[in-house]
């Protein structure tokens, strides 16, 4: 008789009761599971430690011979200066209340993505040399040396965390395992070991300003040609003021804005609203890019890369900064920049709107204020003319990036403007929104395509949610605050909500917005028709006051 | 009883174990996660199962349903496996998990050549539903590939306007 395996035996992934101890159990390294490596001359070019070429999927990384020194004196020296840290290798009582809220974890059932135990990853080693109990009861205790193995398996967990803190939002003590992975990554880079999504944005930001390294002039270019497709559309050729000293206000938004779609929308919203407000104000060809890639490195790379900011600002002798919808960028504003390369350079006020005189108290340390506050206030004081109608053949909800949301408390102003544009808004279910937001799936540097069999998974949650209200209210759009969303989300509602689209909110402010002059708007900023908009019904709508 | 009778008494009980089943292909210390937690969203791959599960069981059994409708609820279900590292047939392979559990509970039941005909027309339906699975877990990794492609085109969508703007002569420089 033919000897075919059963059913059951080609199903089974692992035995039902492994022999092997969690821990134990080894990743395995197969293609759409990890990111591209570095490349050497990149990792070169930016100084960082051991540069060297390595295989994922090889056997031997080429690990520098003292790899295990080096990683452990990083880490012992992480555990000086990061008091944080420390509390979070100690305090974990493994309570299991952070266990199923990972994104990763619900895709992937792979109990090392459950947070509790992707930090104990790390914590077991901390156990064998910081503790007294671990030095001396050993694996009894829970702790366990350093070998290859080790470094692989950290490799592995560390890029299947997108830093979203969804795990510490459930933590009774608040431990933040996105920090914790951060940590893992810093390691990771003392001994060569890098991904070359992140590192490459890193390289081009370090040395041209944006993350593909276009050259300034080209930069400008670009940002012109947006402006001609705003004439198409209003009739209206906004200004695109670049590198203009005094202005009151610098504006920096992530460059995948300028370079990408569906992003590029957003950037010609921002132009429009800029204009119609005869805002005082300039881009940078500098400090052009909002979006912090070194935020997936170190934290002292995200510190070099933040630093553009004030430096232009005082360059410039600008007020203040306008933040464009960006999500990193904000987390690193939010939590960081103060302590990175604070304080604001003299030259700086706390900002306050020029157009409705409110001061951003909350912006008063950092001089920066979000858009999202910016534009919620405008509508809030009646200064900017909308007609909602032109978005209603979409029913649009918002997905909560991450980083404004539990990063920063972003949660009501985009509502607020969401709404005022658009008339058909519809929540999704309460558990995967505002500070419980699921994350897109490919943030922290993840969004790239060569794991993108890995980000459908870990995405499925929100990917779900959004079918969701796909099917119980025929919600076809999906509006977010953030570049990484407006590049991952695509793909992910594209696989798990076929016929959903995905925009930043100021593409939809702009699309409501009624200019001064305007000519009859027949499509939107994507050069699509209005349904329901004859040439002679746009007569009715046209110009402004 | 005919059958379907016994198919409907048992519709819970079979369908427990089949998820069991299912469920046992996963880690060790993730299944009591999955087997407890019901909220359909805060563990959607739970719900996902049981949406399918509970789909694909009637239609096994002859109740009243459409192909389309059983897709549809198997849908979310086989996307995720789709996705999930494993082998085709691992991902697939869970549909075959039933027949056991059928044959334990429902062939005894079977004394009459009638009814192990109708027997043997419900594990055909089954062997037609894991086809109709096949082609969805396929169109699902279509999709896959398409989105790697047309990432790659987005990202860099505005300089490729620009540089054929460019080079096209059309566009002044500054
Ligand atoms: S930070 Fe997010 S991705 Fe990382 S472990 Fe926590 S929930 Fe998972
Ligand atoms: S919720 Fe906090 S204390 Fe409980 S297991 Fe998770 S990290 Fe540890």
């Amino acid at each position: 008789m033919a000897k075919l395996p059963t059913p059951q035996e080609l199903i089974a992934t692992r035995p039902p009761f492994p022999k092997a101890h969690w821990l134990d159990v080894k990743p395995e390294f197969a293609p759409g599971c990890f990111c591209y490596p570095a490349k050497k001359e990149t990792m070169e070019l930016l100084h960082m430690p051991n540069p060297h070429e390595w295989d994922p999927a090889a056997d031997d990384w080429g690990l520098p011979e003292n790899w295990e020194q080096v990683l452990c004196d990083a880490f012992a020296e992480r555990l000086e200066k990061h008091r944080s840290l420390k509390l979070f290798m100690d305090i974990c009582v493994r309570c299991g209340a952070c266990a199923d809220k990972c994104h990763f974890f619900l895709g992937t059932n792979d109990p090392k993505n459950m947070p509790v135990l992707r930090a104990e990853l790390l914590r077991s080693l901390y156990r064998r040399d910081h503790t007294m109990l671990g030095k001396i009861l050993g694996k009894a205790v829970g702790a366990r040396s350093w070998d290859k193995s080790v470094v692989k398996e950290l490799f592995y967990y560390a890029y299947q965390c997108t830093e979203c803190r969804r795990c510490s939002l459930f933590c009774p003590y608040g431990i933040d395992t996105a920090e914790i992975t951060m940590i893992v990554r810093e390691l990771l880079h003392e001994v060569g070991l890098g991904t070359h999504w992140i590192m490459d944005p890193v390289k081009n930001c370090s040395f041209t300003g944006n993350h593909l390294g276009i050259q300034p002039h080209s930069f400008v270019e670009i940002v012109e040609m947006l402006a001609d497709d705003c004439e198409t559309v209003t009739g209206i050729r906004p200004k695109t003021p670049f590198n203009k000293k005094n202005a009151e206000i610098l504006f920096i938004t992530p460059s995948g804005d300028v370079f990408a779609d569906p992003g590029i929308y957003t950037f010609m919203g921002y132009l429009l609203l800029f204009h119609e407000l005869d805002l005082d104000y300039t881009l940078s060809t500098y400090a052009s890019e909002g979006g912090n890639f070194g935020s997936f490195t170190s934290f002292n790379m995200a510190k070099k890369l933040n630093a553009k900011m004030y430096a232009e600002a005082e360059r410039l002798n600008v007020k203040w900064i306008l933040g464009g919808e960006c999500g990193h960028m904000w987390r690193v504003i939010n939590q960081y920049m103060d302590t990175y390369n604070g304080p604001a350079p003299a030259n700086m006020i706390p900002p306050v709107s020029p157009v409705t005189g409110t001061p951003f108290a909350n912006a008063a340390s950092t001089k920066m204020v979000h858009i999202a506050e910016f534009t919620a206030d405008l509508i809030y004081h009646n200064k900017l003319k909308l007609d909602p109608g032109r978005n209603d053949h979409i029913i649009t909800t918002f997905h909560d990036s991450c980083n404004p949301s539990r990063g920063m408390g972003l949660l009501d102003e985009p509502r607020y403007v969401l709404k005022a544009v658009c008339n058909n808004f519809v929540e999704m279910p309460e558990n995967t929104i505002r500070e419980q937001t699921f994350c897109c799936g490919a943030g922290s540097g993840l969004n790239t395509e060569e794991i993108m069999e890995l980000r459908m998974r870990a995405g499925m949650p929100r990917g779900n949610a959004l079918r969701h209200v796909q099917q119980q209210f025929g919600v076809n759009h999906m509006a977010c605050i953030c570049a990484i969303d407006r590049a991952t989300l695509p793909p992910l509602a594209n696989y798990w909500a076929p016929g959903v689209t995905v925009s930043g909110l100021h593409e939809l402010v702009a699309n409501a917005l009624v200019m001064t002059g305007e000519q009859k708007r027949t499509m939107d900023l994507r050069q699509e028709d209005l349904p329901g908009v004859d040439e002679d019904e746009a007569d009715g709508r046209e110009g402004g006051e | 009883m005919n059958l379907l009778e016994y198919f409907r008494n048992d519709k819970e009980d079979i369908l427990r174990l089949w998820t069991g089943a299912v469920y046992a292909a996963s880690p060790f210390e993730t299944k009591g996660l999955l087997r407890t937690v019901t909220d359909p969203f805060g563990n959607p791959g739970a719900d996902m199962i049981r949406e399918a599960a509970g789909a694909l069981y009637d239609a096994v059994a002859g109740e009243e349903t459409t192909a389309a409708d059983v897709k549809s609820a198997m849908e979310r279900f086989v996307k995720l496996r789709a996705v999930q590292q494993g082998t085709p047939s691992q991902a697939l392979g869970v549909f075959y998990l039933l027949k056991p559990v059928m044959r334990e509970r429902l062939l005894p039941h079977c004394s009459t050549p009638d009814d192990v005909n109708d027997y043997l027309t419900a594990e055909s339906r089954l062997d037609s539903l894991a086809l109709l699975a096949f082609d969805m877990y396929m169109a699902a990794r279509e999709t896959l590939a398409e989105s790697r492609v047309k990432e790659i085109r987005n990202q860099h969508a505005q300089i490729t306007r620009w540089a054929r703007a460019f080079r096209g002569g059309s566009f002044i420089a500054g």
